[in-house]
């Protein structure tokens, strides 16, 4: 269903580049991608809209005297592209030189991937789409009256991208992925819960939208009757969605080579020194069969591959793009990624792309009886207020649950978090065996005693 | 382009659709990038694009495409249509929009200097000078990064109730962002300016004035402590009681989620806060960061009480919100660009004046917090919120006193507005980037208010 060939991707990149070196750039780089999309948006209880979007584009790097111009367009013809590479070397000699700057990188050999590219999702119709949406709402409504399905959403991509460099780097991948997911609410009397969110995102079609109706109308059920408590220091058990939130905005930054060299990370020199708890040992694992982030190569060519950071509580490695590994004179562990809301309109920046945090031997419910007195968090409200540099988080926990001698037993209301990254990470003192994927992180339940709540 | 996009309304009309609409835009940015005094990038795009939503059966069907070929539209709407009608068989309140009166309009931003004009070069120098006064402010200053964008070009659109309007979209924006350190502290702190006006802004914003602001935050951190968490009372300043407004409060007041199970549900026209407390969304503000003229379904922008006098007597709607409400739209329709669709966002949302001067809102605070300087907030339907802080004092005995750090206060929207005890009589408006699945460009404010209580997420 792409529209466009691998050839015809490569070919776009190829013209630009040419266009870039014969007005004189040193270097060019082009990366190109298209992204077809079909998603169906549930409101109140009921599927309102069907979308179909397509963005494509391309973006290129020019260098001239150690000077990088970027320009991008989302028009994919001959006379654009002409311009947008002449544009991306009239940048380049209007900014300043950086006596850095070491270069493109070199093709090299990519490793392999598996279960990232589904050919029935490639082709799935709308309404099969619909029909995933609709499962969930009616698992949730079944649930319980009291359940409001307030949001939620079922979507497919089918992406696809490319390379090309000056030195000889041409290189293509496409992927697919499906996600599912609902946000519910339950209403009593006055009370109005949180909205608690459940997902399923996968590479392949292999998704359960009844397991997710039926868990956001579970959670929304069981946040009704909250109270507050008392403030005080308690074990708590981390679900991998509020693990997500708080290590998205602290320690996946501390690990990114770029904020390591501007002296903006706590982990700067700590290489080889223990950081964590030893039972914690992280993985950056690029090239995970039917990983969320898995793709052959990274956001300037180079390949994708799996990088210790932690093992048993000691600092291996910074996450690195070219430009930053040359600087430390290691080699790019292909994390580069163009964010935004379209990719070919991004210069590369630093990202995690499967943080895989190992898993424990313990079941859910397990984890749940070791804890005498203490909370479990589903969710973070306001994760993304976190001081990226020292770590430090004060967050809401929603949703929350009280765990009494080792059994869930009311849902908390506004209570807060606080600390840093780095004692929670140091004081774990328990690993699921439920792994589960959400954005970046690929991790289990995560029990952490000696974490400050504020309840009131 | 108006004939051009009417065509693409009369087809989808002919496929059946109740409602049809085309946006269409012609957009170009700069994006400027300087970290520690190196210009990592500079970045120029072009964005065309067209975006087309149906109305058919009741339900919504929505195609964008990165192009404005009379083919590619045609088959866009067709696409739109066939998502509609695949989505309306398990409908079971079919939407339906209130009437607005059809508009022809061209909107012109005046301005001095079209940013697009003006040369890249001073462009660059402008943010080098940003971040050099950020470096020479004080040798504690470690990292700084700077980002400068501008936007400028048209937007068209076209719907099937014969409203035409052509409008140009202008923004400027920095972020500066510092970070400082002192044997073991680490600090960081921001500051964001952003308009819709010409380049001409920065004649009186000027680099040094910015970057002066964002260094001092950082370097003031240094000294800061972290509070014991707790229940205190608070003053809260400008920006942060703008988070409140937006974040807290405005988000559960957006129709769309009110309608979702918020708070508000059953609130219109009852008391949610106490007789002092007056919160507005307004659109109108000219030059403000979250201001226009039309919104994104072509329905004017204005201005819309929100809470009068501790009352709720309004809500933002869209034209299927207003709809269900039996009222009129307001204007609050948005969409970051032609890639999305669009929803319900909030403009320039403030607490309206008071009469209180600052020392009389300190007066009879024997301990609390003046919080001053926000870094983040997030809103739950149930209205639970979250304000992160980046600048904070303690207050003893009436007096600010020592600055504290790493804090975020909480508490529930509604009982946190009949804690309002006093509301200032300054006023200052900020820019922000709201987030609701698509980014939108925001102002907030508002003066400075004593509430009696917060719950602060503090240290041991």
């Amino acid at each position: 269903m792409a529209e466009l060939k691998p050839h015809e991707l490569l070919n776009f990149g190829e013209k630009a580049i040419k266009i870039a070196m014969k007005k004189g750039a040193d270097e060019a780089e082009a990366f190109i991608a298209e992204t077809l999309s079909t998603i169906v948006r549930i409101e109140r209880g009921q599927i309102v809209k069907n979308i179909r979007k397509k963005d494509q584009g391309l973006g290129i790097r020019a260098v001239y005297n150690k000077t990088v111009g970027f320009s991008y367009t989302n028009m994919l013809s001959d006379k654009s592209i002409e311009e947008t590479a002449v544009e991306a070397f009239r940048s380049a000699k209007a900014s300043k030189p950086d006596k850095d700057w070491s270069g493109f990188p070199k093709p090299k050999k990519f490793g392999t991937t598996t279960g990232t590219y589904d050919k029935k999702l490639a082709a799935i119709s709308s309404d099969e789409l619909v029909d995933v949406a609709s499962i969930m709402l009616t698992e949730a409504a079944d649930y319980d009256k009291r359940v409001l399905a307030a949001f939620g959403s079922a979507e497919t991509r089918l992406s696809s991208k490319a390379v090309v460099n000056s030195h000889g780097i041409e290189a293509f991948d496409e992927g697919t992925s499906i996600v599912c997911d609902l946000s519910a609410v339950a209403r009593e009397a006055d009370e109005v819960t949180p909205m608690c969110t459940e997902f399923n995102a996968e590479r392949v079609y292999k998704i359960d939208p009844k397991w997710v109706g039926r868990e956001a109308a579970k959670q929304a059920i069981s946040s009704l009757k909250a109270r507050k408590i008392d403030s005080g220091t308690f074990p708590v058990i981390f679900g991998q969605l509020a693990l997500f939130d708080v290590l998205y905005f602290t320690f996946i930054n501390a690990v990114k080579a770029d904020q390591v060299q501007r002296k903006q990370s706590a982990l700067e020199g700590k290489i080889g020194q223990k950081v964590t708890s030893d039972m914690i040992t992280i993985y950056d694992d690029g090239l995970a069969a039917n990983g969320l982030q898995t793709w052959k190569f990274d956001a300037e060519g180079t390949p994708c591959q799996k990088t210790p950071i932690i093992e048993k509580g000691i600092l291996r490695h910074y996450l690195y793009d070219c430009y930053t590994a040359k600087k430390d004179k290691v080699e790019s562990t292909g994390n580069a990624t163009r964010s935004g809301i379209a990719s070919y309109q991004s210069t590369p920046v630093i990202q995690a792309t499967n943080f895989t945090i190992n898993s424990g031997n313990k079941s859910p419910d397990d984890l749940i009886e070791e804890v005498e007195n203490g909370v479990i968090v589903y969710g973070f409200q306001g994760a993304h207020s976190s001081n990226p540099s020292t770590g430090e988080f004060s967050v809401v926990a929603t949703p929350a649950w009280k765990i009494e001698k080792g059994e869930i037993s009311y849902a908390v209301k506004g209570a807060m978090l606080a600390g840093t990254i780095f004692d929670v990470l140091s004081n774990v003192s328990a690993l699921g065996n439920n792994v589960r994927k959400v954005e970046q992180l690929v991790a289990p339940w995560i029990t952490v005693k000696n974490v400050r709540v504020i309840g009131k | 382009m108006k004939s051009e996009l009417e065509k693409i309304v009369d087809s989808g009309q002919k496929l059946g659709a109740e409602y049809v609409e085309v946006r269409a835009q012609n957009l170009f940015k700069t994006v400027i990038t300087v970290k520690d005094s190196r210009v990592e990038v500079v970045r120029k795009g072009t964005e065309n694009g067209a975006a087309i939503r149906v109305l058919l059966n009741g339900v919504w069907g929505f195609a964008s495409t990165g192009t404005l070929e009379p083919k590619q539209l045609i088959e866009s709407v067709t696409e739109a249509c066939k998502m509609a009608k695949a989505a309306s068989l398990q409908v079971k309140e079919p939407a339906k929009l209130a009437d607005v009166k059809a508009v022809e309009a061209e909107v012109r931003i005046k301005r001095q200097r079209d940013p697009k004009e003006v040369p890249i070069e001073q462009k660059i120098d402008f943010v080098l000078a940003n971040d050099k006064t950020v470096f020479d402010y004080d040798k504690r200053v470690k990292s700084c990064t700077v980002n400068y964008l501008d936007v400028s070009g048209t937007n068209y659109f076209a719907n099937s109730d014969k409203t035409y309007i052509e409008q140009d979209k202008l923004y400027l924006y920095v972020a500066t962002v510092v970070w400082a350190k002192e044997t073991d502290k680490l600090t960081l702190a921001h500051d964001l300016v952003g308009y819709t006006t010409g380049f001409e802004i920065f004649d009186t914003e000027t680099p040094e004035i910015i970057g002066r602001r964002a260094a001092k935050r950082t370097v003031d951190l240094l000294k800061a402590k972290i509070p014991k968490g707790g229940t205190y009372p608070a003053v809260i300043g400008p920006q942060i009681i703008g988070v409140f407004a937006h974040e807290a409060f405005g988000h559960l007041a957006e129709a769309d989620l009110t309608l979702a199970g918020s708070v508000l549900i059953d609130k219109l026209g009852k008391k949610v806060g106490s007789d002092i407390v007056n919160i507005i969304d307004d659109g109108t503000m000219e030059g403000a960061f979250g201001s226009y003229k039309y919104d994104d379904e072509g329905v004017p922008s204005q201005k819309t009480t929100l809470i009068k006098n501790g009352e709720i007597v309004g809500l933002m709607h869209n034209r299927e919100t207003a709809q269900k409400y039996g009222t009129k739209p307001t204007g609050n329709a948005r969409a970051e660009d032609f890639r999305y669709e669009p929803i319900i966002r909030q403009r320039n949302t403030y607490f309206t004046r008071g009469d209180h001067s600052f020392e009389e809102l300190l007066e009879g605070i024997k301990f609390g917090f003046y919080i001053k300087n926000y870094r983040g907030g997030q809103a739950n339907l149930d209205g639970t919120f979250q304000v992160g802080v980046q600048e904070a004092y303690e207050i003893v005995d009436g007096e600010v006193g020592a600055p504290i750090r790493n804090v975020s206060f909480s508490g529930n929207t509604l009982e946190t507005l009949y804690k309002v005890e006093a509301v200032g009589k300054d006023f200052e408006l900020n820019v922000g980037v709201c987030g609701k699945g698509q980014p939108a460009f925001i102002g907030a404010g508002g003066p400075h208010v004593r509430v009696k209580e917060v719950l602060l997420g503090g240290g041991a």
